[in-house]
């Protein structure tokens, strides 16, 4: 068993653990240990196990037993597959994964005991659950484990579960994705069909046609996984859940495990062209749709929650490009400085105890720290020269660029200047400008929810340096350069951050009110035509079922029931207890039959 | 092979508790579920016991026992299982065993409801384990008929409202209420029977055995043009006590009406009866039939899950969601079995163990709500995980392994049928299957936080308290299987899969 086994195994004991010995869940804080540390030391194994993975192209480190077996034929195998594209991808889930967890040590240090331990309860099993995704040996296994980090998510959003609209937030968010699964659960049962197996390589296709169906089908369930516009709705109201859990599953890592379906299966994509174009399209708008609904939103974590979304946007488009490299490098960036931003957002709540971004400001002066960790994320995300999120980014756009899609090229330019923009006006907003009531009360975080801050903010700032060897490990080959793509992108960035700066610099909140537009941006007119599609859609169509089963359906059953009885009354008369009437039936039955026996005579 | 029948002890031990219970005064309340107790836990160590014994490098029917009963009819005591009903019977054991502990509280003429109940759980056993047709009729029967009274008694009712095209039949019945449901459900089973029974000797009297011995049967084989008409009337006989559409609606009313422990072992094992019937006898039996009637029979079968799933979203009461979701999966049972293929046929009998425990577990836990909460709809509920964590927990895991969410028994069940149905050529059956495991996540769902979720039980709410004691013994017990059996589907999948090799033998269009 490869040591990358530990990363699953360590976490599925903490959460074996606290699921079935209810005392010590119900400890707390001690819970919380076990489940922390787990993370810790599955952190620092995913270190090694990249330390030592060879590059792309190497065979991969296997360990595999047969799982589901029948017709004499192994049909699938649980197991691990360790090679660059998983370990990369584990050190990012298990860094974040640790940073988040001792955070929540500090920032749910108020929630009861009993409640403490169920948290960490679930973060144990998000990390089995979406570790076993990125080891999975086979796209099975990888769909198990997507399943179930989407049931992580619905218990996490859920966590506050006697708050309707958390509970509400935590049920959609399954319908939108399991929606979206309906095209990943059809695309893994045609890819069965067409190759006997669920490997995504290593064999040819009988049927060529059908290997560009079955990425579609998967890429349905990326949509959603990946809230692609219009299966983005969920989202933003799993924001109910608590901030950390927000930064851990909604931005780094869960979301964006649509994406990294897609780099996992790249054979499978690779080829597909008219999918490839499709992808960078709906990415593109995506990021746009979602960047200008960001720009008009008032609480913090909503911005962040349609950034992510914009983000993701950006990452499939690249991913649409043809190339995997600059969507997956945006994806380990993204990871790293918008949980460090939700992090950080978090500290900002505990501070000042809102989300609205009115009641904040002039907070700069009395969460420093939180100011300057912020400010990196913001400007990581932003793509300011230097920073990590300008390397994938340019990266990104030059595949985009590469592969001639000009439109999207053109949306995602744009939108590299909107992102900076809707940033700045968060940053100032919440920490320039004067001090609102709230901010004058507010206090730094302590030192266990600004540590992990700190260790998310250095790969945030300078992981944009490792490009070159993040390229190796994958196979590709990735040189900086200034290019036309990448000098309009900081351009577009450099305006975008000065712009919004102009803009919200003095802290006027009210000043974005575009006339008609952000009224009706926030109105959300994509999660109402959803809402439509449910009022008007299924569940009259559910209640019409229910309404002609039981009066037409079993109204029949009961009608055949009615008419037995209804006959027997009649018949039953019949039956009326006089000699005579009887004696008359007699005659007439003898008549009846003389005459029958005349007639037949003669007919004969 | 030891020396002990243990197929007949593990018939026989619910049935003489019950004959001995006649015997014990009504007072003695422990001493019933004392022996009620006990004798599921025999046949339950004599399941598991035969589960160990049984060779699956070796397959076939094993553990036979055989004794002539009325040799002038070809009648015989002939018992043995094959993979499936190892399966089954490890099921059946589950499902009672959970049963006695989920009724424990009761107090109306419990004795009475307990010798019912080994009575109706004697004669499921039976039918698993039967090679005998005659005596599979008899146990079916044996099974069925309690059904009546254990509704008709302890039942509860609850009104429907009038209306419909044909509003005038609320003149004649009660509809909704409990000696309504009762009679309804066991008049539509008894014609259910009539066909078997006719569909029976007609297969005995074509093929000329002289006997009722089912392995002769499939051996000698029934003439084509008899099973062209038997074969849909066992379809529809058996069909009728697996739910399949149209003549599913003894379901929900009986379901809704039934006791607790009533609705667990009808739902979790009688419907499965059914389907079994369909396969062991109908399929099995009339092989030509089959393929010739396949496609009708997944038609149908796709209808029921999403009609089915459709039915239960239309619900709000909690009952009436559990039986209508039955009906639904139910569907994915009868679609796994339409597919004659290995896939197929393995989910189909998966499902029946993954939806028997499934569905087993959340009517253990209405019951617990309804013995609470003395009502049913789930929108004047809410909050009732404050009051209630541990059901609202278990809640959970069966709604999971419902909408087939991976490491639940459910999962394995679905994933396999769809599998079949499209590599079967089938590809709508499939994705009508994979949409209807959608629709089930919406109202699973839905019911989930209406009944758990939200702001802190309304004021009359306020005696609500958590599973009792004994009560956690079925809980446990069954949410523990479903995530054992969805982890590792080779316990139980090695079994199934012999039972399906030997089965799908006779079917020629079969892998």
């Amino acid at each position: 068993m490869p040591l990358a086994a530990l990363t699953i195994l360590l976490p599925l004991a903490s959460f074996a653990i606290l699921a079935v010995f209810w005392p010590i869940r119900h400890t707390g804080r001690p819970a919380a240990w076990l489940s922390t540390l787990t993370a810790v030391a599955s952190f620092v194994i995913a270190l090694l196990v990249l330390r030592d993975v060879a590059p792309m192209g190497a065979p991969p480190e296997l360990w595999t037993m047969p799982w589901l077996v029948h017709g004499g034929r192994v049909i699938a195998e649980v197991g691990f597959r360790v090679d660059a594209v998983s370990a990369s991808m584990l050190v990012v889930v298990t860094c974040v994964a640790a940073c988040v967890q001792v955070y929540s040590l500090g920032y749910m240090s108020h929630e009861p005991k009993p409640a403490l331990g169920r948290y960490y309860a679930w973060h144990s099993l998000f990390i089995v659950a979406m570790a076993g995704l990125v080891l999975a040996p086979n796209l099975l296994q990888l769909v198990a484990g997507w399943e179930l980090v989407g049931l992580c998510s619905y218990l996490l959003i859920g966590f506050y579960w006697a708050k309707p609209s958390a509970g509400k937030a935590a049920v959609k968010a399954v319908w939108v994705t399991r929606f979206a699964d309906i095209g990943l659960m059809c695309g893994l049962v045609l890819l069965y069909v067409e190759t006997g197996g669920f490997a995504w390589e290593g064999f040819s296709w009988a049927n060529p046609g059908a290997s560009e169906l079955v990425a579609a089908l998967l890429f349905l369930g990326v949509m959603g996984k990946s809230a692609q516009v219009p299966l983005h709705v969920w989202l933003p109201d799993a924001m109910e859940g608590p901030t950390p859990v927000s930064a851990l599953l909604h931005a780094a890592t869960m979301v964006a495990a649509g994406v990294f379906l897609v780099v996992r299966c790249w054979p499978l994509f690779e080829g597909a062209e008219t999918l490839l174009v499709a992808m960078s399209w709906i990415g593109a708008i995506t990021a746009l749709v979602a960047a200008i609904t960001a720009s008009v939103q008032t609480d913090i974590k909503k911005v962040l929650a349609y950034s992510t979304c914009s983000q993701l946007g950006y990452m499939v488009a690249g991913l649409g490009s043809g190339e995997m490299l600059g969507g997956y490098f945006h994806l380990t960036t993204h990871a790293f400085f918008k949980a460090l931003l939700f992090l950080g957002a978090g500290s900002v709540i505990h501070a000042v105890h809102s989300n609205e971004m009115g009641e904040m400001g002039g907070l700069r002066k009395k969460i420093p720290l939180t100011a300057a960790l912020f400010a990196i994320g913001t400007f990581a995300l932003a793509g300011f020269p230097g920073l990590s999120g300008f390397f994938s980014k340019d990266l990104l756009l030059e595949e985009v660029a590469h592969g001639g899609q000009w439109g999207p090229l053109a949306i995602l330019l744009f939108v590299a200047g909107l992102t900076p923009f809707y940033m700045m006006r968060v940053y100032c907003l919440v920490f320039l400008g004067e001090p609102s009531e709230k901010s004058n009360h507010a206090h730094e975080s302590p030192l266990v929810m600004l540590a992990p801050m700190a260790l998310l903010a250095i790969p945030a700032a300078v992981l944009g340096f490792g490009a070159g060897s993040f390229g190796e490990l994958l196979g590709h080959e990735y040189h900086f350069a200034v290019t036309p793509v990448g000098a309009a992108a900081t351009v577009a960035g450099l305006l975008g951050l000065g712009l919004g700066y102009a803009k919200f610099g003095m802290g006027q909140l009210a000043s974005l009110e575009l006339p008609g537009l952000a009224a009706f941006v926030r109105s959300g007119p994509i999660d109402n035509a959803w809402r439509l599609c449910w009022e008007r859609g299924l569940l009259p169509v559910a209640r019409n079922v229910g309404w002609f089963d039981r009066y037409v359906v079993d109204g029949l059953v009961n009608f055949s029931g009615w008419i037995t009885l209804e006959a027997g009354d009649r018949i039953r008369r019949l039956q009326t207890g006089s000699a005579h009437d009887y004696l008359y039936a007699a005659a007439l039955g003898a008549v009846l039959i003389a005459v029958a026996g005349v007639v037949g005579g003669v007919l004969a | 092979m030891n020396g002990l029948p243990w197929l007949s002890i593990i018939v026989f031990a619910p049935m003489i508790a019950a004959l001995i219970m006649l015997v014990i005064p009504a007072q003695s309340r422990g001493t019933v579920r004392i022996l009620a107790v006990l004798s599921t836990v025999v046949s339950f160590a004599g399941s598991v016991h035969v589960a160990l014994s049984y060779n699956t490098a070796i397959g076939g029917v094993q553990l036979r026992e055989t004794m002539p009963l009325l040799p002038s009819l070809g009648i015989s005591w002939n018992l043995g299982v094959d993979g499936w009903g190892v399966s089954l019977l490890l099921l059946t054991s589950l499902i009672i065993f959970a049963g006695v502990f989920a009724t424990w509280t009761l107090e109306d003429r419990d004795k009475d409801f307990y010798i019912l109940l080994l009575v109706l759980v004697a004669g499921v056993f039976g039918v698993f384990v039967s090679l005998d047709l005659f005596l599979f009729f008899l146990f079916y029967e044996i099974a069925v008929l309690p059904m009546y009274l254990l509704i008709a008694i302890w039942g509860s009712s609850k009104g429907v409202k009038e209306g419909g095209p044909l509003a005038f039949i609320w003149k004649r019945f009660d509809i909704g209420g409990r000696e309504y449901a009762a009679m309804k459900l066991t008049l539509m089973l008894l014609l259910g029977s009539a066909f078997i029974l006719a569909g029976m000797f007609a297969m005995v009297e074509s093929s000329g055995i002289g006997s009722f011995d089912m392995e002769e049967l499939q051996r000698v084989g029934v003439p084509r043009d008899v099973q062209m008409w038997v074969f849909p009337a066992l379809w529809l006989g058996f069909g009728t006590l697996a739910g399949v559409f149209p003549f599913h609606t003894w379901s929900p009313d009986g379901h809704a009406s039934a006791p607790t422990a009533v609705s667990m072992l009808h739902a979790g094992v009688l419907m499965k009866l059914g389907a079994f019937g369909v396969m062991r006898v109908g399929m099995v039996l009339c092989p030509e039939a089959t393929e010739v009637w396949a496609p009708v029979v997944g038609a149908v079968a796709v209808i029921n899950i999403v009609y089915g799933a459709l039915g239960a979203a239309s619900q709000t009461d909690l009952k009436y969601i559990a039986a209508y979701s039955s009906v639904s999966h139910m569907g994915v049972v009868m679609l796994g079995a339409a597919t004659l293929s290995v896939d197929g046929w393995n989910g189909a009998v998966y499902q029946m163990f993954a939806h028997g425990l499934m569905t087993g577990l959340i009517f253990a836990l209405v019951g617990i709500v309804y013995g609470r909460a003395h009502n049913r709809e789930i929108f004047q509920m809410g909050g009732f995980a404050k009051a209630m964590p541990g059901v609202a927990v278990f809640f959970t895991l069966a709604g999971l392994s419902s909408l087939g969410m991976p490491a639940f028994a459910g999962f394995i069940a679905e994933f396999l049928v769809f599998l079949g149905a499209w590599s079967s050529g089938h590809v709508v059956w499939a994705v009508a299957g994979i949409v209807g495991a959608w629709i089930t996540a919406v109202y699973v769902l839905r019911a989930a936080r209406a009944i758990f979720w939200g702001e802190g039980p309304p004021e009359r709410y306020s005696h609500l308290s958590d599973a009792k004691g004994v009560e956690w013994v079925a809980l446990v017990l069954l949410g523990g299987s479903l995530i054992l059996f969805g982890s590792w589907p080779r316990f139980l999948l090695d079994y199934i899969d012999v039972g399906t090799a030997q089965h799908l033998l006779s079917i020629g269009g079969g892998q």
